[in-house]
């Protein structure tokens, strides 16, 4: 991704991708403990989805600004790997 | 039971025997002319005949509205049929069967008399084929244009008494003949919807026939295993189906009525779950258009609907399995999506009928701005408000409906249903206490379990919900605060108890710890809103206000985890779960900021958590994902914050577990990180503590830390093995600056004097160097004995450089090509590592924003915008605003009542609840006589407490006694000075906490006489003269000494003693240059401001301050130095309260009219 077209990333393109990213960091944190609850008896039905969405409510604790500047950080390295180069 | 006729043809010459209830297929020929119709469908008595006529009949209608064969011809067959059979005027008509004419008039007069014969008789097969028919005529001829008005004939014609009869019967058969009831339901559909509702009236006022039976009829459903057929619906099905149509075209009043048929409102949604996807759909989409959105229905008929009953079976929808046909189920909403997008819509639109407007935290049945007696306000305080503790266990509500609807939710197990459940606290916020004050059954304690996850998300979303603006409805505050508890109950929800919470804190399973870390960071963001609320300036009465405020700290604090479980909590979580160590940070940061009085509680040093998150960063390489540095750069953010909360932080002081100091640490976090990460906030930490230590110039418009800065990226890029190299030295170099900050003043000095004095260099005196470069210069000597070739090596890079960015960044460049000049000789000579004879020239800054002034300006101001643009914006404050600021209440105003309030009192009660406060306050009143009073009862309040089991008793004895003592002598004389008596009710808090830092001095003026000077303010030079006897407590005695002189600025003979001569001067001069130190922050000079504030209240009080300590100038100097517009803005509301309340003439013939220069706007 291009600098110019990251800085125009709109607020709901930077919100997705860090719901993502933060769904992806949470699931390799707390890979064990959700492994237990995917084996607990009441997982039925809407639990997957539940607990999707649970996770990702974290994301609330996050500033639009915050967001911007994790996701943002995403291709620093290659750019910077690049520089380098 | 009727009697049974023959079926058919062939049943004739069946014999007579028991008939099976079969039905039997009628026969049938094809219809070639309209002649042929007209006379298959003739009145006949031969009921086999007529049969035969009908179904000939029902076949064609079938074919017509299939499309199929001839459809021309078919078409002008059914013209040439119903012109022919249509009545003339009075032709068929049967008086007294309608109103006018064309209503008089029967159309297909000979069907309407095989129906009645067949009624007669009791013929169900004629009765049903009549119907059937009946409905397939009038459902094709809505789709024809010019056969409308015979449609429109037909439909009158059934409404005509007779057929009305037939109509009833129909649909009051035996609840086994399906085939009867369900034609009739659908010829009474066509009816409704012929012509756009033409005759929707008529057949409502007809009612008591046309909606005959129809609960029952809705009851009627779908037997057997098998789903229900679309071809081949139920009676439910087709009875629903008219029902909906009837609403659509009926006009409000009628739909009304029919709404509160309850049986019927009962029917419709009795077996919910057991209908067919389509009609499911069907039902909530014509309640939704016809009901919920119509505003021309009444809210009570909609209320009818929506009751507690109904709302349950819709929301019963959530579990609906059934699966929709094959063809639609991939395009249209599954059901339980429908189910959940009408209920939004019905619990969260107010003119649904179901929700009804709340008043916010303020339950039903209460007046928040009752008037309340000030005297009882006075006493009292928030006790004096009757309701204020009464909604403990029960809140009245007025949404009882929705309350009693919620109950049956389960919000943890289904997202829509959480969504819904938040959706309705959302509108009707009273119902958040009151939903879990009635659900006591699930609690919050921690298992690892899909419904505790669901339950910790549903709660996340309710604290996630934001307060209502003023508490309530209207646009202002009300009177009196919303009750605590309630309060409370939409911060953390009742099952986010302490103990539950502290057991999730600490469970093993980290996403628990994780869940409630969360939930509890935005309890504290909430918290922090609800507070502001209290404080808002608004309030009619503010007190009242802030005492809820404290008292809503003080039950959360009780309610949530204390900061030690939070703190063990973040020590547990691993090393590599960022998003939970910055999840845990966060709330840790939020405590110091939100209630610092809890958080300072604990004894937590921040250090080793800065240095983990330090080394973490430090370590990360190229192959980590960037996005995960940037987050564990929130964590450091953090706790960079926490660590500006605590005083003790060491920069300096490399720990064993660290080879850099924090400081250097954190730079080389910041010059290690990836490109793209933003680092602004590390960049102000370090730019803030390189200033507060002295490393670098506070000036504005120097570049401060930035050549460094810059000088460490550029040569990380460029030659990143140089790098562990030069990190030591730099590291020596800036604790060694931060540490002895004064000798590098001194060599700084000596260099400035140095080039100054050189020839050709006629440089201004007002040259400075950066300390950190000084002690660079002097280091390096040490280095070169010290240090092997790579590092020298590395230094030789590295210190050219770092002086061509100081040079571009607008430091004094002769001075610094002196100091390179020192600095050449130890740099090495060697082939490849030689360093630049001279200072590089014309470096630019590529990764900070530097310089000003130049090409680059766009990025200047991102640096120094903050600056200017604070200080060319001007804030003005008002006179109210400034007394809102700084205008405290009298202390130490006597209540006479406190003579007598104390003699039942234990000695605990009377230290620890103001009783001696209030006695010992009357030494400053008026009369002789209370004063005299007052002494008396001092001295027995010291017997007494004497006599106690008083932990402090001696002390406090001895404190009463010597007030006592000092003012017996000038009892008569009139009141005691205030600074006298202000400090024994401040001394008396010191007194009763020995752990307090001004325990030791307090006691040394107690021990030191009887009696004090009245002249002196007691204490005051002990602690702005001498050293705190304890720690680094200095600022904090210095507040205690403000906020008793503030209560000791009362009279003008109080004023007298702030500014009488002194040996070190008088007491107001020394307050004003004590709020000149650079290091103190705003609170403490808010403190002096609020001094001086009182002054200005005492008759001659600004003319003193204007000509004997020059405020003005003072003031002015004060508002020039801020950069903080709003403290410009207290500085300068100041000068204008002092030119207001001082003697103008005087001042201005003092001051030659240079001070009334000042006030352009005032005079």
């Amino acid at each position: 991704m291009g600098k110019s077209q990251e800085t125009q990333m709109t607020e709901q393109e930077v919100a997705s991708e860090f719901k993502s990213y933060y769904l992806q960091r949470a699931t390799k944190e707390f890979a064990e403990d959700l492994d237990k609850v995917r084996g607990a008896d009441d997982f039925r039905n809407d639990a997957l989805q539940i607990l999707v969405s649970a996770l990702q409510q974290g994301t609330e604790l996050f500033s639009p600004e915050d967001q911007r500047r994790i996701v943002m950080a995403s291709s620093s390295s290659t750019s910077s790997s690049a520089a380098r180069a | 039971m009727g009697k049974r006729f023959t079926r058919g043809v062939d049943a004739l010459s069946a014999p007579h025997k028991r008939q099976k209830i079969v039905h039997e297929a009628p026969t049938a020929e094809d219809i070639y002319a309209s002649r042929q119709l007209r006379h298959l469908l003739s009145y006949d008595q031969d009921l086999a005949r007529t049969r035969h006529g009908l179904q000939s009949f029902k076949l064609f209608l079938d074919a017509l509205l299939a499309k199929q064969g001839d459809h021309e011809e078919h078409v002008k067959i059914l013209k040439d049929y119903l012109d022919a059979v249509r009545p003339t005027d009075g032709v068929g008509a049967s008086p007294g069967d309608g109103d006018g004419d064309s209503d008089r008039a029967v159309y297909l007069p000979d069907i309407m008399q095989t129906w009645s014969q067949a009624a007669q008789t009791n013929n169900d097969n004629i009765m049903s084929a009549v119907a059937v028919i009946l409905a397939l005529l009038l459902k094709l001829l809505s789709h024809t244009l010019d056969m409308a008005p015979c449609g429109l004939g037909i439909c009158r014609t059934l409404l005509q008494k007779r057929q009305l009869e037939l109509i009833s019967r129909n649909l009051s058969a035996d609840k086994g003949k399906s085939f009867i009831i369900s034609p009739t339901l659908r010829m009474l559909r066509e009816v409704v919807c012929f012509d756009g509702g033409a005759v929707a009236s008529p057949l409502f006022r007809a009612r008591a026939s046309t909606l005959k039976s129809l609960a029952r009829n809705m009851g009627i459903g779908h037997i057997g295993d098998v789903a229900e057929d679309i071809k081949r619906p139920s009676v439910r099905t087709n009875a629903v189906q008219f029902f909906l149509s009837a609403l659509r075209y009926m006009h409000p009043e009628a739909k009304k009525e029919l709404l509160s048929q309850r049986d019927i409102v009962a029917a419709l949604t009795r077996d919910f779950k057991q209908d067919p996807p389509y009609l499911v759909s069907e039902i909530l989409g014509g309640l939704r258009s016809q009901i919920l959105l119509d505003d021309k229905l009444a809210r009570e008929a909609k209320s009818n609907l929506l009751n507690v009953s109904t709302l349950v079976r819709i929301s019963s929808l959530y579990q609906y399995r059934q699966t929709t046909s094959e063809e639609s189920g991939s395009t249209s909403p599954s059901i339980p999506d429908v189910a959940h997008d009408f209920l939004m819509t019905a619990c969260t639109t107010p003119s649904c009928g179901v929700l009804r407007q709340d008043s916010g935290l303020y339950p039903r049945e209460i007046d928040p701005n009752a008037v309340i007696p000030v005297a009882e306000l006075d006493e009292l305080g928030l006790e004096a408000v009757v309701w204020m503790n009464r909604f403990k266990t029960e809140v009245p509500v007025r949404n009882y409906v929705l309350s009693n609807f919620l109950q049956n939710l389960r919000p943890w197990s289904s997202i829509q249903q959480s969504e819904l459940v938040t959706a309705v606290f959302r509108v009707a916020p009273e119902l958040v206490a009151n939903f879990f004050l009635n659900n006591k059954s699930f609690s919050f304690e921690p298992k690892l379990s899909a419904t505790w996850i669901g339950y910790a998300a549903f709660l996340f979303n309710t604290v996630a919900m934001p307060l209502p603006e003023c508490f309530c409805r209207a646009p202002v505050f009300p009177e009196l605060p919303p009750p605590t508890s309630l309060v409370l109950d939409n911060i953390l929800p009742l099952p986010l108890n302490q103990k539950a919470l502290v057991r999730c804190l600490a469970h093993k399973s980290n996403i628990i710890s994780f869940f409630a870390t969360r939930i509890l960071v935005l309890a504290i963001q909430k918290l922090d809103t609800a507070l502001k609320l209290h404080h808002d300036p608004s309030h009619p009465s503010p007190l009242l206000w802030r005492e809820a405020a404290r008292r809503l700290v003080d039950e959360f604090c009780q309610r949530s985890p204390g900061i030690k479980d939070m703190i063990n909590s973040y020590r547990l979580i691993p090393e590599d779960d960022i998003l939970h160590r910055e999840a845990a940070s966060q709330l840790l940061r939020l405590c110091y900021e939100v209630i610092p009085q809890i958080a300072l509680t604990a004894k937590f040093d921040v250090s080793p958590f800065l240095e983990t998150a330090l080394v973490r960063l430090s370590k990360q390489d190229e192959s980590d994902d960037p996005r995960d540095f940037a987050l564990s750069l929130k964590e450091l953010e953090n706790l960079l914050a926490i660590a500006g909360y605590s005083p003790g932080m060491r920069w300096f002081t490399a720990s064993d577990s660290l080879a850099l100091s924090p400081f250097a640490m954190l730079l080389k976090v910041y010059v290690d990180a990836p490109r793209r990460v933003s680092l602004d906030k590390a960049r102000q930490v370090l730019g803030f503590v390189a200033v507060e230590h002295q490393l670098v110039p506070a000036h504005t418009g120097r570049p401060g830390l930035l050549p460094l800065l810059e000088t460490l990226q550029s040569l990380n890029r460029s030659s990143p093995d140089l790098m562990a190299q030069v990190w030591p030295f730099l590291d020596n170099c800036l604790t060694r600056c931060a540490t002895s900050p004064i000798k590098y003043l001194e060599i700084a000095q000596e260099l400035i004097q140095e080039a100054s004095a050189s020839p050709g260099n006629d440089d201004s005196p007002r040259a400075a160097i950066t300390l950190v470069t000084v002690a660079m210069l002097e280091q390096l000597l040490f280095a070169t004995k010290t240090e092997n070739k790579l590092t020298l090596g590395a230094l030789a890079q590295f210190l050219p450089r770092y002086m061509g960015f100081s040079a571009a960044g607008g430091e004094d460049r002769p001075l610094l090509d002196a100091i390179y000049s020192k600095m050449l000789p130890h740099l090495p000579k060697g082939k490849g590592t030689r360093a630049p004879k001279a200072i590089p020239d014309g470096v630019t800054f590529e990764y900070n924003t530097w310089p000003l002034g130049e090409e680059t300006s766009q990025s200047v101001t991102k640096i120094t915008g903050t600056i200017e643009d604070k200080t060319s914006e001007v804030v003005v404050m008002s006179a109210e605003d400034l007394q809102r600021a700084l205008g405290v209440p009298d202390g130490l105003t006597p209540d006479n009542s406190a003579l007598v309030k104390w003699t039942q009192k234990t000695a605990d009660e009377l230290v620890d609840e103001g009783y001696a406060v209030s006695l010992m306050t009357l030494l400053v009143s008026e009369h002789a006589s209370i004063r005299k009073e007052a002494l008396v009862n001092i001295l027995k309040m010291a017997a007494k407490v004497r006599q106690s089991e008083y932990e402090e008793k001696e002390q406090i004895w001895l404190l009463l006694s010597e007030l006592a003592e000092t003012a017996r002598e000038f009892i008569e004389e009139g009141p005691l000075p205030s600074p006298t008596v202000a400090f024994a009710c401040h001394a008396l808090a010191v007194l009763r906490d020995p752990l307090s830092t001004l325990y030791p001095k307090v006691n040394l003026v107690l021990t030191r006489g009887p009696v004090w000077n009245l002249d002196k303010v007691p204490l005051a030079d002990e602690i702005l003269l001498e050293e705190p006897s304890v720690g680094d407590s200095y600022y904090s005695q210095i507040n205690w000494l403000l906020s008793y002189l503030v209560d000791s600025l009362r009279t003008p003979r109080d004023l007298e003693l702030f500014h009488k001569k002194r040996l070190r001067g008088p007491l107001l001069e020394r307050l004003l240059a004590l709020a000149s130190n650079p290091y103190m922050r705003l609170p403490l000079k808010t403190q002096v401001l609020r001094v001086l504030y009182r002054a200005t209240g005492i008759e001659g009080g600004s003319t003193t301050l204007t000509t004997r300590f020059g405020v003005v100038s003072w003031l002015e100097a004060q508002s020039a130095r801020c950069t903080n517009p709003s403290e410009a803005a207290l500085y300068r509301a100041m000068l204008a309260r002092i030119w207001e309340t001082c003697d103008q003439d005087k001042v201005s013939a003092w001051s030659r009219h240079g001070v009334k220069a000042s006030f352009p706007s005032s005079s």
